[in-house]
């Protein structure tokens, strides 16, 4: 039986399921003119979930419900980092929703709803508690695409997102019956002590090979990646920038959760299956991004190449792989945030900037976007002294470390590959000749522009004083 | 005497019948669809039959929420299907190519 | 006397020949409306088998929650769209060899590998539930299951913002009926009974006079 203890384990979800219905119940009573006051009320209660998350943090891994539910240092990261980056969609979607007409409480409410879902699934203990997780995140996704009502490209993009991502998560649920089968166990502590002497190995590989499929769907990894460049494009860009980073910070956690806490005795089976995934989302990421010329469209191939490198570190099976990754995970959502912030703030009303042509001459036009567009699509790219690049050189030398030469020398080809097309996109900013039409001297509110600021030149700050940051991550794997 | 590998045969054809249905029918989003509830069937036999010869309820536990979650989630892609009905007049998914590339 | 454990092999293969076969239908037939009602036909033989597998609350829940709400809801919407049906056949026969074929071979693949001999050994022992498969159940669910269990619940509500979001439209111009303020209407609000003094314009004739 449920304990009071049980209960402030779960404090910060149960605090947010609480807000997210009283938010709920105040934006059905509330006029129209008033939705500003429930856009900072949001804010706040994101900050204070994530002040929740942090003072509560055991120094142990505490388990509540018998075993449903894990806080450890590793969810607890990628909680925090998963409110904040919530927080930031939020913040940059503001002046975008209201100028279009869609500033509603139900997109609050379903964000919040969503980073439940994240929380639960990146603290999953069982079986059941990841496919719950992942469900109250990916449908509140699908509804968060889908409600653009009018854009007939949204209600596309949300069509193809549902089917998929219902395909994916039966292959996924297929899979999970199969190991149940072979073991006889939900609960994934259990699972990662049985898997190693099951009496049907076969019937396990064949599971696993089905959840990594539905891992990868999720991930949005090559060859599974169909739905992430038409979602990216058809989303509104505020939903975009929260598919970009929240939910990819809870892919790690889910791949995780699965693969090592679960299923970490058959790493000799699901590691030759990531790397080829990782090869395949690196080359196809990195060269189908080359002749886009939606931007948006191009930052999803950029997506499917990230996640490739992400792979690279899972690969590695160790917790020094596993600390890169999720140094990794983290370094994208917030260079995404960037990069997706100074789109919303470029765009205005019956204006979009989406096209990398609509960039022209920013340098002339709004030097300091400009510059932390630059900034964030340096840091994708990999160049030093900036945040990516050394995220990318952990999960490099992680592969090294696992004696995969031969991946860490591909990742690298590709990210030299992948320079061109970022670089192409900070010729058009600072090169080419404005045209009429394009991005002009964005109206930004004052908080925008505040918070981008921050969130861009942490890119920089974190490049270079990475120390506290990856100290956090490789603590929480239990290195030193 | 019924065993085990009935059920989990029955739910293999079952899962590939539902896979076949996502190959053909590429066209007709409702299909696609039902297509995807009776995959979802053939994992919830799988679960119920492992729970039942295994002698453990958390196999049925699992049934029970898979199908809650799909009540759930076929009334969100149904609202979606609505949606772009009214939007494009169709469900033919070939004709849902405005984004390519 | 017929054998009992001959009778649920037998009663096992007609349902699932039937499941089977409906399933077929399913991804076959031309018509939308007969999609549905085979893919009911396909819950409700399954849910026969879950009965021979003693599995009767799921069974029953397979019924009353896809039969009876899900399996309507996609009918009242194929009903509701109207779909062009000979035009979403296009491209069927093209695919059909491709989907055959890679279903049978997928199918043999898998009862390859899952190990169906292993499995073949297993026979249905004694029930583990006990008398009532709902109280094993609802036991289970309400105890070691809590957490999830009310993570369902919120999953629902997510269900019910997300399809009244996406499909209530309020739109502009549109009449409505407000019964509360039908009801509250006053006779002395609608009719003002205004008292002035009688005129005569100036330039009516006075032929006209009765008529006014």
């Amino acid at each position: 039986m449920p304990t009071l203890n049980d209960i402030l384990v779960l404090l910060p979800e149960f605090y947010l399921v609480a807000v997210a219905c009283l938010l709920l119940l105040l934006d059905a009573f509330m006029k129209p003119e008033q939705r500003g006051t429930l856009h900072w009320i949001s804010v706040v209660v994101l900050l204070v979930a994530t002040y929740l998350v942090v003072a509560g943090q055991p120094d142990v891994t505490v388990t509540a419900f018998g075993g449903m539910f894990v806080r450890d240092q590793v969810s607890e990261i990628l909680k925090v980092f998963a409110l904040l980056s919530t927080v930031l969609v939020f913040i940059y979607a503001r002046p975008y929703l209201v100028e279009r007409k869609q500033f509603i409480g139900e997109f609050y409410t379903l964000m919040i709803f969503a980073v439940i879902g994240v929380m639960l699934l990146v603290s999953a203990g069982n079986l059941i508690m990841v496919y719950l997780g992942l469900e109250l995140l990916t449908l509140s996704s699908y509804a968060l695409v889908a409600l653009n009502r009018d854009s007939s490209l949204s209600s596309e993009a949300a069509i193809k997102y549902f089917v998929l991502g219902a395909l994916s998560s039966g292959m996924l649920l297929y899979g999970m019956s199969m190991v149940y089968g072979a073991t006889g166990s939900l609960d994934l502590v259990q699972l990662h002590t049985v898997v190693t002497q099951s009496a049907m190995p076969h019937l396990l590989v064949f599971g696993l090979i089905f959840m990594l499929v539905g891992i990868a769907f999720k991930l949005g990894a090559a060859p599974f990646h169909m739905w992430i460049p038409d979602v990216y494009q058809g989303a509104s860009t505020p939903v975009t920038t929260f598919i970009a980073s929240t939910s990819k910070l809870a892919a790690f956690g889910m791949a995780w959760r699965l693969l090592e806490t679960g299923l970490g005795g058959l790493s000799q089976h699901w590691q030759p299956m990531l790397a080829a995934v990782a090869v395949l989302s690196m080359a196809i990421g990195n060269l189908v991004a080359i002749v886009q010329t939606n931007l948006k469209r191009m930052l999803a191939y950029s997506t499917i190449s990230h996640m490739g490198y992400l792979l690279v570190g899972l690969v590695n099976a160790g917790p020094e792989g596993y600390s890169s990754a999720m140094f990794y995970a983290i370094s994208y959502a917030l260079m995404s945030t960037v990069s997706f912030g100074v789109i919303l703030a470029l765009s205005r009303a019956g204006f979009e900037c989406e096209e990398i042509s609509d960039l022209k001459g920013l340098n002339q036009r709004s030097p300091w976007f400009a510059a932390l567009m630059a900034l964030a699509l340096f840091s994708l790219a990999g160049v030093p002294p900036l945040f990516g690049f050394y995220a990318k050189y952990l999960v490099l030398q992680a592969a090294i470390d696992a004696h995969m030469l031969w991946l860490a020398i591909v990742g690298a080809v590709f990210a030299i590959i992948g320079l061109y097309y970022y670089l192409h996109v900070v010729k058009v900013m600072y090169f080419d000749k404005p045209e009429e039409g394009g991005a002009d001297q964005p109206q930004a509110d004052a908080s925008l522009r505040v918070v981008l600021s921050i969130n861009g030149l942490a890119l920089l700050v974190l490049g270079v004083y990475w120390g506290p940051l990856l100290g956090w991550c490789r603590h929480s794997f239990g290195l030193g | 005497m019924i065993t085990l590998s009935h059920f989990i045969v029955l739910g293999a054809i079952l899962f590939c019948i539902a896979v076949a249905g996502l190959f053909i029918n590429r066209k007709n989003v409702i299909v696609l669809l039902m297509a995807i509830e009776l995959m979802l069937l053939a994992v919830n036999i799988n679960f119920v039959a492992f729970s039942r010869f295994g002698h453990d309820v958390a196999g049925q536990v699992f049934v029970f929420f898979i199908l809650t979650v799909a009540a759930a989630e076929s009334a969100i892609g149904l609202a979606i299907l609505v949606l772009l009905f009214r939007n494009r007049s169709t469900v033919n998914v070939a004709e849902i190519d405005s984004m390519k590339g | 006397m017929i054998d009992p454990n001959l009778f649920q092999l037998v009663c096992f293969y007609a349902f699932g020949a039937v499941a089977v076969l409906s399933a077929l239908a399913v991804i076959s037939v031309r018509n939308s409306v007969h999609a549905v009602l085979s893919l009911v036909l396909t819950f409700f033989s399954v849910a026969c088998i879950w009965m021979l597998a003693e599995a009767e609350f799921l069974a029953i829940a397979l019924i009353v929650v896809y039969v009876g709400a899900v399996m309507v809801l996609f009918l009242f919407v194929v009903m509701m769209l109207d779909i062009d049906m000979e035009h979403l056949r296009e491209g069927f026969v093209r695919f059909l060899p491709v989907g055959l074929v890679v279903a049978v071979v997928m199918l043999l693949e898998m009862l390859g590998l899952i190990g169906v001999r292993v499995m073949h050994a297993q026979t249905l022992g004694a029930n583990p539930a006990g008398d009532s498969n709902t109280a094993w159940l609802g036991k289970a669910l309400y105890s070691q299951y809590l957490l999830p269990f009310e993570i369902a619940a919120l999953i629902l509500t997510v269900g019910v913002v997300a399809a009244v979001a996406l499909t209530l439209r309020q739109r502009q111009g549109v009449k409505h009926q407000r019964a509360s303020q039908q009801v509250l209407v006053n006779p002395r609000d609608r009719v003002r009974v205004v008292k002035m003094a009688a005129e005569r314009p100036a330039d009516a004739a006075p032929a006209q006079e009765p008529q006014a």
